[in-house]
């Protein structure tokens, strides 16, 4: 008769439990970044920041031993893809002073402001969420270094996210792998502008009235319609053309290896009325061109 | 005795989701891609030893704390951890208690409470099971607890178990 009590209340409670879970969900969802759900979220940050802080800095050298012992294998083939990389980074600088004063030229004309001029705020990664699934980072950077939701996150390869919660003292970013993220981009090769979503691992690409198909290979910079313009955010990975009657459908490697993010840096005081007109923009910002300076 | 043993269960969940949330995950220790999922391994540990109630509700707020600091919904992770925590009470008194048990237990479990986040995760709206590389995220934590297991069910039976059990699982 006891056991039947127990267990009669344990259920209960886990019945009462689960249903709070689900309510706090739903109205986490519909709240969209705001309510209760921040106010919780700023706290626990307020709680753990420091908690994490030191637990990282007691633990780097175990992490950077384990990091390095769990990655041994895959140098090789990174020390060969990266010789690669070299000889074609070569042959691109020889061409780079030519296109330097290109571009200048073209931005001296314009009197057009690009990335690397834009105020930006550096911040190290300080927690990279709370499980596998997460498609976040915590930043040790928040309001009172001028941060606010919706601001475009960068590294020194191009596009990581935008900021989706902000605090006083850290701030949440989240990933363009993530798939809730769109953002407007344009083919630096067509000019043909169109959408990149998130997909976990790569990202994808839909256009919907490119006259041009894309190539593979192709780089994709912001457009500027919610970010600067002109942030690169991916190389597509396979040619596709636009079918009549449908959108261009096809996918994209991110420059940025999110899985490896220290550091980054955060465009703040943007608005995309800041773009003016942003379809003029493109040009100045691929990599190694000198309108991308992070 | 009673009260010690939930002062430093939540001691130990507020300690472990601190390391789960800077120690573990990209860019930090996650070897194959995945890393464990050490607090769930916590929750399990505490299941074992405290009453119905205080295992329940060590459970809800251990994934409370992975929700807000993390980037799922809030709730998500707090309703699996319940579930867990709460199926870890129910079998603690109907199975062995011995390691291989324990160890298909943990691994079952870890499984069962990846599935349901990811489940859960995408019912409201995050596509978890699109992800190309879930199955990895719930078979990976799962072997990584086994192993950890032997270090940290040890630590819990000390600290909340009988002590005169040491550091037996």
């Amino acid at each position: 008769m006891y056991s039947f009590r127990r267990f009669d209340r344990s259920t209960f409670l886990l019945i009462t439990l689960l249903v709070i879970s689900f309510l706090l969900a739903t109205f986490d969802v519909r709240a969209e970044g705001s309510g209760i759900g921040t106010t919780m979220r700023e706290g626990a940050q307020t709680l753990f920041s420091p908690l994490q802080r030191a637990m990282s800095a007691a633990t780097r050298p175990v992490v950077a031993f384990i990091d390095g012992i769990s990655n041994i294998a895959g140098l090789r083939d990174e020390n060969e893809r990266l010789r690669a990389q070299v000889a074609e980074l070569s042959a691109q600088i020889r061409d780079r002073a030519v296109l330097e004063t290109k571009v200048a030229d073209l931005e001296a004309l314009n009197d057009l402001a690009t990335p690397g001029e834009l105020a930006a705020v550096s911040a190290r990664i300080a927690s990279p969420g709370s499980s596998d699934f997460d498609q976040i980072r915590w930043i040790e950077k928040g309001t009172s270094d001028g941060i606010s939701v919706g601001d475009a996150v960068f590294d020194d390869r191009g596009l990581v996210g935008r900021i989706d919660f902000a605090f006083e003292g850290s701030a949440r970013v989240l990933l363009l792998t993530d798939p809730s993220f769109g953002v407007g981009v344009r083919d630096t090769s067509t000019n043909e502008t169109g959408i990149v979503e998130g997909q976990t691992t790569e990202l994808s690409l839909k256009m919907f009235q490119a006259q041009d198909p894309v190539e593979e290979g192709d780089l994709l910079v912001t457009s500027g319609s919610r970010f600067p313009p002109g942030i690169p955010v991916g190389i597509v990975k396979k040619t596709a053309t636009n079918e009549a009657g449908f959108a261009l459908i096809t996918t994209v490697e991110p420059l940025v290896e999110v899985s490896r993010l220290d550091y980054v840096k955060v465009i703040v005081g943007w608005s995309p009325l800041d773009a003016g007109a942003a379809d003029e923009v493109p040009i100045g910002s691929a990599p190694g061109l000198p309108g991308f300076n992070p | 005795m009673r009260r010690r043993a939930i002062g430093l269960a939540i001691a130990l969940v507020v300690s472990t989701v601190a390391i789960q949330t800077s120690v573990f995950g990209a860019g930090r220790i996650q070897p194959f891609g995945a890393s464990p999922a050490l607090v769930l391994l916590v929750v399990i540990g505490c299941a074992r030893y405290l009453p119905a109630d205080p295992a329940l509700l060590i459970g809800f707020t251990a994934g409370l704390l992975l929700d807000l600091l993390g980037g799922s919904a809030l709730g998500l992770w707090a309703m699996t951890y319940t579930v867990i925590a709460y199926l870890a009470w129910r079998a603690r008194d109907r199975a062995d208690d011995g390691p291989l048990v324990i160890a298909v237990g943990v691994f079952l479990l870890t499984v069962l409470g990846q599935s349901l986040f990811a489940v859960a995760g995408t019912l409201f709206g995050q596509r978890i099971i699109s992800n190309p590389v879930v199955v990895k995220h719930m078979l990976l934590p799962a072997a990584y607890n086994v192993v950890l297991a032997a270090l940290v069910l040890p630590l819990v039976t000390r600290l909340l178990g009988d002590r005169r059990r040491g550091w037996a699982l």
